[in-house]
């Protein structure tokens, strides 16, 4: 038995929703006409991601960035099925549910600024954004993320920002995208040049894609019992509890 | 003999079938046939064209009818007759589908067109790891509050029982409620 239906049944960010409420844990898999995503999901937190051509199963993105482009389909059937064992996997993505359905938002709404998590680098060049998100009001920073951001006006790129304040670089670019998921921090786009050189997406192939009477005699019958006990039966308390009382003892 | 009549409605394939097969005291009598559409066939090789019956004996001068509607749309107008005089209803609902919540929610607009009389709501295959949770079906459906939205599994008897105590329930405080 599987939960299953279309992303116009039930998106995403829903299916999020619920697996946290459970806390469900299992293997979501979505198919949409060109490629095929597996989602983990333990406890229900989503703990690693795979998306993959169909047919080919040549992975085209892993971890959060799967998500996020998962995120972004509009028509995909999925089936989720509970599976215990994926509570002995090896969680792989460190951001929770919210942060992924923001970022996946933030690129639906911005797909030509948005860019993707696994693509910033040390040589990433940031900016403020001109017009920040209305998610930036009452939004609570953490140190890390206002250390970064007291940066980036005057930093060239994050591996100034991390010498400067000392942040691990694994750390900063985490921090970068958690930023860039408020709406606070914006990458400067890089030139077409550049981007051509920043291929991040392995290739290798996926392992395994885990995963009688008479029906006009009967209405008739109803019809008339109705009939005879008028449109609305009127039924005492006494006869409700008869009732109850023998249903209690089947 | 008094009868009285609980009708078990619910879009195509939500367990009516089943329901009343666990809870009933004689053989049910189901008029199956074999689906014609290929997206039925998926999800069932035979569907209830006109409707299921079954009784329950409240003591020898009672006796509860069921009776479940068919499923789909196209047979939508036997579901007056079925409604006529009923005592209340359940709408059942597939918990792993949530691609029938529309077809559910239109008919329960339709079932309320025909009938005021009291309904709840079973979300059934709770026995389901994967199931959406009640209070989901609740909020996808948009029923109300102080309607109930009750868990069920319609293999199960006990939880088969406890939709039709949930219903009668609500049937005995509407009731009290207009006498007040």
């Amino acid at each position: 038995m599987a939960l299953e239906g279309t992303l116009q049944d039930m998106s995403l960010s829903d299916l999020f929703q619920i697996f946290r409420m459970g806390p469900k844990t299992g293997v979501l898999i979505l198919a949409s006409v060109a490629e095929r995503g597996i989602i983990y999901v333990a406890a229900g937190k989503v703990i690693d991601a795979v998306l993959a051509t169909s047919p080919g199963n040549r992975v085209q993105a892993a971890q959060e960035e799967a998500v996020i482009q998962m995120l972004l389909w509009d028509h995909a059937s999925f089936v989720f099925r509970h599976d215990a064992n994926v509570l002995n996997r090896s969680p792989r993505i460190t951001q929770d549910g919210e942060w992924l359905v923001m970022e996946g938002m933030r690129r639906r709404e911005d797909p030509a600024r948005a860019t993707p998590y696994q693509s910033i680098t040390l040589d990433t060049k940031l900016q403020l954004s001109p017009l920040p998100s209305s998610a930036e009001s009452g939004v609570s920073l953490d140190v890390n993320q206002w250390r970064i951001l007291s940066q980036v006006s005057i930093s060239p790129n994050l591996r100034t920002i991390c010498e400067a304040t000392g942040i691990e670089p694994a750390q900063a670019i985490r921090t970068v995208a958690e930023l860039m998921a408020i709406g606070l921090v914006e990458v400067v786009i890089p030139t077409p040049a550049a981007k051509a050189s920043t291929k991040s997406v392995a290739h290798d192939p996926v392992a395994s894609m885990a995963p009688a009477v008479g029906s006009s005699d009967l209405a008739a019958t109803a019809s008339r019992m109705g009939a005879d006990c008028g449109e609305r039966p009127q039924v005492g308390r006494g006869l409700l509890e008869a009732i109850m009382r023998r249903i209690r003892g089947l | 003999m008094q009868a009285l009549k609980i009708v078990i409605t619910g879009s195509y394939a939500a367990g009516k079938t089943q329901l009343i097969r666990t809870i009933s005291d004689i053989e049910t009598i189901s008029t199956d046939y074999e689906v014609t559409l290929d997206e039925e066939r998926q999800l069932k090789r035979e569907t209830t064209v006109a409707l299921d019956f079954g009784t329950i004996a409240i003591n020898e001068q009672v006796t509860l009818y069921l009776f479940g509607t068919p499923g789909q749309e196209r047979f939508d107008f036997m579901w007056e007759h079925l409604t006529v005089g009923c005592l209340g209803y359940v709408v059942m609902v597939d918990s792993t589908r949530p691609g029938h919540f529309a077809e559910t929610q239109r008919l329960m607009s339709r079932f309320a067109e025909i009938t005021d009389a009291p309904y709840i709501v079973a979300a059934n295959k709770q026995d389901d790891e994967a199931a959406l949770p009640v209070s989901y079906v609740r909020r996808r459906l948009g029923v109300p509050l102080e309607i109930p939205v009750v868990p069920c599994v319609a293999t199960d008897r006990p939880s088969v029982k406890g939709v039709l105590l949930s219903l009668l329930r609500y049937i005995a405080a509407q009731s009290q409620a207009s006498d007040e």
